[in-house]
C-alpha cells in the first residue's frame, strides 16, 4: 500500500476519532469563540482546528504515544497551541535534564571555539 | 560575574537600577516539595513540585504519562500547560519578565521556567522551578536537576532563560488569580481549562476573575457556559443576562441567553434575545439563526 494512501487513511481515522469539537448542547456557543474574538487570533475555523489536532495527534503517536494517550493530550490544548505544534513538534523545545550532558557539550563548544579562533 | 562582561542582560540590569516595589526583600517557599529530576524527566518533576504546592497530589510517576514524549526524550511547553489543565489546575504563562516571576514567588506561587543550558545551535532544554529570591544578594532560589536547593544570580538565570523567550508558567488552584494576571491574557487561560473538560474548576476561576474584572466578556460567557454544563440553569441565565447587559453588541451573549431562557421555558423572552442575536449578524450568525428557529418551532408548533 502506498504511503500516501496510508497517510490519508490514518488521518481520516484520527479525524473520526477526535470528532468535531465538542459542542455540549446545540445552540450554546463556546467560550473559545469569545476568546479568539477578543484576542483577534488568526481566523482559525473549525476545519483547520480539527485538521491541526489530527496532525498533532498523529505526530505524537509517531513519537511513542498510544492513540488514546495522543488523543487525550491533544484534547487538553487550545487551538492556538495546537496550531503552533502542527508540523513543528520536532523543532520545538522539549525540556529534558541535562546536568552531565551540559558540561560535556560546553567543553566541546569551548574547544571548537578555541580551535576556530 | 564572568558572563556579564560579554553579554547584555537588560532585565537583571533593570532590577539592579530599580528593584521591584511592594514585595518583601527575601522570599523562600520552603513548603514546595522537591522531586528529583531524573534523566529526561525534568518536565514531570517540575510539574509535580508546582502541583504539590497548589495542593494537588502528583508525582513524577503519575505525571510522566501526561507530559513526557518518548520520541523527544523531553516535554513540550504546550504539553506542560495541557497536563496542568488535565490535573484541574489553571495553567498560566507569565509575561516574559524577571520582575513578574519575582512577584509570583512573593505571592506564594513557585514558577516553572524553561532554560537552554547550551548554545542556540545545539540547545539543551531544561525546566527548573523558582521557589525564592533575595533582592539584596540579587539571586533566585531554585529546585533544579538533582539539587533540592540552588542559588543562581539574576544574571545567570537571565542568560540561560533568554533562548526560550523568557518562558515561565504557573500551576494555580481553581479560584486563584496570579499576582501578575492581566485582563488580556488570564481569561483565555481559564477558557483553556474549561475546554480541557474541567468545568467545576473553570467555574470557580471565572467567578474569581469576575470579582477582579466584573465586566469581562470571556469571564461572563465562560461562567454562563460552565454553570450550564454543571446544570445550574438559573445561574447560567443570570450570567448570560449580565453579559448581554454589559456587552449589548455581543451576539454570543444574546444567543446563549436565548438558549438558556428557552431551556427554562421562558420562550417569549428567549425569542426577543434570539432575534437580537440574529440582528447583530457576525461570525456566529448561523448558530444564532438555529437558536431562533428552535425557539420559534417550540412557540408555534
Amino acid at each position: 500500500m502506498s504511503t500516501s494512501l496510508v497517510r490519508f487513511v490514518s488521518r481520516f481515522l484520527i479525524v473520526c476519532m477526535i470528532g468535531l469539537p465538542l459542542q455540549v448542547q446545540a445552540g450554546l456557543i463556546g467560550t473559545d469563540e469569545v476568546v479568539s474574538a477578543t484576542q483577534a487570533a488568526a481566523a482559525r475555523g473549525t476545519v483547520a482546528s480539527v485538521l491541526n489536532r489530527a496532525d498533532v495527534a498523529g505526530q505524537l503517536q509517531t513519537l511513542g504515544l498510544s492513540p488514546q494517550a495522543a488523543k487525550d493530550r491533544v484534547a487538553a490544548l487550545t487551538d492556538t497551541e495546537v496550531a503552533k505544534l502542527a508540523g513543528q513538534i520536532d523543532a520545538l523545545p522539549a525540556g529534558a535534564d541535562g546536568g552531565g550532558l551540559l558540561l560535556l557539550i560546553l567543553i566541546g563548544v569551548l574547544i571548537w571555539w578555541l580551535v576556530r579562533k | 560575574m564572568l558572563l556579564t562582561g560579554c553579554v547584555s542582560l537588560p532585565q537583571s540590569e533593570a532590577l539592579r537600577a530599580a528593584p521591584p516595589q511592594g514585595v518583601p526583600p527575601r522570599v523562600e517557599l520552603t513548603q514546595v516539595p522537591f522531586h528529583l529530576q531524573d534523566d529526561f524527566l525534568c518536565g514531570p518533576a517540575s510539574l509535580a513540585m508546582a502541583f504539590n504546592a497548589a495542593g494537588t497530589q502528583a508525582s513524577v510517576e503519575s505525571l510522566t504519562p501526561l507530559v513526557y514524549l518518548p520520541g523527544r526524550k523531553g516535554s513540550l511547553q504546550a504539553e506542560m500547560l495541557g497536563a496542568t489543565r488535565r490535573s484541574g489546575l489553571v495553567a498560566y504563562t507569565l509575561a516574559p519578565r524577571l520582575e513578574d516571576m519575582l512577584r509570583e514567588v512573593a505571592a506564594g506561587t513557585p514558577v516553572i521556567v524553561l532554560l537552554n543550558l547550551s548554545v542556540r545551535l545545539i540547545p539543551i532544554w531544561h525546566y527548573a522551578v523558582v521557589i525564592g529570591y533575595d533582592l539584596d544578594k540579587r539571586e533566585v532560589i531554585v529546585r533544579s536537576g538533582k539539587k533540592e536547593r540552588d542559588e543562581w544570580s539574576f544574571g545567570f538565570l537571565e542568560f540561560f532563560w533568554q533562548d526560550s523567550g523568557h518562558w515561565a508558567m504557573l500551576a494555580l488552584p481553581a479560584g486563584r488569580l496570579p499576582a501578575t494576571a492581566s485582563e488580556g491574557e488570564f481569561p483565555a487561560a481559564v477558557a483553556a481549562l474549561e475546554r480541557a473538560g474541567r468545568a467545576p474548576e473553570a467555574r470557580a476561576t471565572y467567578r474569581a476573575l469576575l470579582e477582579r474584572w466584573p465586566r469581562n466578556l470571556t469571564g461572563l460567557i465562560g461562567l454562563g457556559n460552565t454553570e450550564y454544563a454543571l446544570k445550574d440553569l438559573p445561574a447560567a441565565e443570570q450570567a448570560f443576562r449580565r453579559a448581554g447587559e454589559v456587552h449589548p453588541r455581543s451576539a454570543v451573549a444574546l444567543n446563549n441567553h436565548a438558549h438558556v431562557l428557552a431551556a427554562l421555558g421562558r420562550l417569549a423572552e428567549a425569542e426577543v434575545a434570539a432575534r437580537a442575536a440574529v440582528a447583530l449578524e457576525g461570525p456566529t450568525l448561523p448558530e444564532a439563526r438555529k437558536t431562533l428557529d428552535e425557539i420559534l418551532a417550540r412557540r408555534r408548533p
